[in-house]
């Protein structure tokens, strides 16, 4: 289990909502976060991310199922690796009538960090210089970089970051990427929940995909992508009509989308130019289909509707 | 648990409402002190030929009607409905002096308890009011969330925020205590009237000043636990404003046999070691006369004592059950 630096077996909740229905926010997920890198904790809105990241922290009870961190059942001996864990769960929240610095600083002394700490990680988020302006002066970047900062204060192993991009602008965005990306480099385990794919293709190295409170694919993001669009070739060729039977007798699936004639089943696209060229028809582009993080969570999701509605009455809050 | 104590007394000194709530509380003793001095200076001259021509006109007129009056108060007396007092004290018109008339005389000992009972309930709401805040501010912008993903040991959280808020009133109570009875000692002692005070008043005084250090600490736990109840601080203030206007004020009026269960006058019970209230006793008489008389009745000190620590031990063990099964979203 050292290997995990989360793992979770049957996890499930339950809410009741004002009108005293029973939503279920997560459904018996089964999450393995290996140590070590970025995992990507993927999920339409209201598919359970928050949730879950709420029980691991011991923020909200469990209905059922088991969770470990660092091979510790939590949230019963969570005391044991909490100063393992940093944290940054929806938007960064503190004191806002204080300074980023005395937020930081009651963090501090609270977990026994020295106060030089608190000026390392301020510098280490670019706050230095703004660290004594009061929290509620901060822009949506800086409250980010500021919980950053305070989940360094512990020199964590686990990062958890959850939706950590959400209102940022591009330059935000960027800067928070190659600060996850710069963390799991240094051995660190990061858990970045979000449901907007393409930022996290670019940092993780291993993915989770839930739906509805359940784990529909996980892996290595080359893995997760791979169980997708495997084998497609993407071809223009101006004779469609006498390429198609030619693709078809190979055994291959064709069809025609876009002026592209899409072939699934080709072992290597040097087999379609071959099959075709061999007939003297000559492709004008060809080109393999890769499947990307967004696709595969779009076809694995798609059957699970994606919608947030059975799940939304549920506490206050974005993601469930 | 010492070192969250500390965390928690840090921050509940650099938050504003405690510094406006501290800088309140010692503007309303100055203003009382202001009072003291204005009540405790010697009569003016025109006070006293007010004074002195009053008294003059009442004398007069007790010399020549004295008897007459108890004479006829003496006649009187028979029909007077029971109970009533002898008909030596019933038939009393003792001789005006002047020093009954004008302003009244300041005296240490008479005025200092009440300056002090005036003074807890002023330390006990601005207690509420900081520690109500103190957690409730700590819902409203969901850092409590954030603080437990540092320290998941909820009762130690629970416990240190309360401890938090008790301990640091104690220092704001005996500054502001200090302050009023030896603000209220000096002005005495250079313009009042110091004779009667004994080494017992001031032993009596420094016990009401210690049991409203007490209430005013306990009172801060418990707004502090009131809002983590109620998850916000404006819910807290709510809920204790409509429980004393509601229930104390309005339905404690006609439920007389409640009284000694009323929270507020356990209070002042609790100040005063020991207090009075008064029940109307009505009957029909014999007669078919409708008769209504006033009995003064006690609520003991110890009576207090295990009414208010038992209230107290409840609400705190309420909220602490409450926080350490509560989901935080």
């Amino acid at each position: 289990m050292d290997d995990l630096a989360v793992s979770t077996r049957g996890l499930r909740k339950t809410y009741r909502t004002r009108r005293g229905k029973r939503v279920v926010a997560v459904r018996g997920l089964d999450l393995d976060v290996p140590a070590g890198g970025v995992h990507g904790f993927l999920g339409p809105n209201g598919s359970g991310k928050t949730t879950s990241i709420r029980m691991l922290l011991g923020l909200i009870r469990a209905d059922a199922g088991t969770m470990t961190m660092f091979g510790r059942p939590v949230p019963e001996r969570l005391p044991e690796v909490v100063s393992r864990v940093g944290a940054i769960v929806e938007s960064p929240k503190f004191f806002p009538a204080f300074s980023g610095r005395k937020n930081l600083e009651l963090l501090a002394e609270a977990i026994g960090a020295p106060r030089s700490r608190v000026g390392e990680v301020l510098a280490e988020t670019s706050l230095g210089e703004r660290g004594k302006d009061k929290y509620r002066a901060y822009s949506l970047g800086m409250k980010q970089r500021l919980a950053i900062a305070a989940t360094l204060l512990k020199e964590p192993d686990l990062l958890i970051f959850d939706e950590p991009t959400n209102g940022l602008d591009p330059a935000g965005i960027r800067e928070i990427r190659e600060t996850m990306r710069s963390l799991g480099a240094q051995g660190r385990t990061v858990l970045v929940s979000s449901h907007i794919l393409a930022e996290v293709e670019q940092v993780a190295d291993t993915v989770s995909i839930i739906g509805h409170g359940r784990l529909l694919a996980s892996g290595t993001v080359a893995e997760v992508i791979g169980g997708a669009g495997k084998g497609t070739v993407k071809v223009a060729i101006d004779n469609h009509e006498a390429a198609i039977p030619v693709l078809t007798e190979a055994g291959w699936t064709v069809r025609l989308d876009g002026g592209y004639l899409y072939v699934d089943g080709a072992a290597h696209p040097a087999d379609v130019t071959r099959r075709l060229a061999e007939r003297g028809m000559y492709v004008a582009e060809l080109a393999p289909v890769r499947a990307d993080l967004e696709s595969v969570f779009l076809e694995l999701t798609a059957g699970e509707g994606l919608g947030t509605d059975e799940i939304k009455p549920g506490p206050r809050g974005g993601d469930r | 648990m010492i070192r969250l104590v500390k965390v928690e007394l840090k921050r509940l000194y650099a938050r504003r409402l405690t510094i406006i709530g501290i800088a309140g509380v010692v503007l309303i003793t100055g203003l009382m002190l202001f009072a003291t001095w204005r009540s405790a200076r010697p009569l003016s001259e025109s006070e006293l030929q007010q004074a002195q021509t009053q008294f003059e006109q009442v004398h007069s007129e007790w010399v020549r009607s004295a008897d007459e009056w108890k004479k006829q108060c003496e006649r009187d007396y028979a029909s007077a409905p029971d109970p009533k007092p002898s008909i030596a004290e019933y038939c009393s018109y003792p001789e005006p002096r002047l020093e009954d008339f004008g302003r009244p005389r300041f005296t240490f000992a008479d005025t200092m308890p009440d300056l002090l009972y005036g003074a807890s309930y002023l330390l006990a709401g601005a207690a509420f009011l900081i520690g109500a805040s103190f957690v409730g501010a700590e819902y409203s912008s969901g850092s409590l969330g954030n603080w437990l993903t540092f320290e998941p040991r909820r009762l130690r959280v629970y416990g240190s925020k309360l401890l938090g808020a008790l301990l640091g009133h104690v220092p704001v109570a005996v500054v502001t205590l200090a302050l009023l009875i030896g603000g209220t000692a000096l002005i005495v002692e250079l313009v009042g009237n110091t004779s009667t005070t004994s080494g017992k008043v001031w032993g009596d005084l420094l016990a009401i000043a210690g049991r409203s250090v007490v209430l005013a600490a306990v009172v801060a736990a418990l707004g502090s636990v009131f809002a983590m109840l109620l998850r916000h601080t404006a819910a807290a203030i709510g809920l204790l404003m409509g429980y004393l206007v509601l229930v104390e004020g309005v339905f404690g009026g006609f439920l007389i046999k409640a009284q000694p269960w009323l929270v507020r006058l356990n209070v002042d019970a609790w100040i005063k070691h020991g207090t009075t209230y008064w029940v109307d006793n009505c009957q029909t008489m014999p007669d078919g006369i409708y008769n209504c008389t006033s009995l003064e009745k006690t609520v003991s000190f110890g009576h207090s004592v295990w009414y208010l620590g038992i209230a107290a031990a409840v609400i705190v063990a309420l909220g602490a059950l409450v926080f350490s099964r509560r989901d935080l979203t």
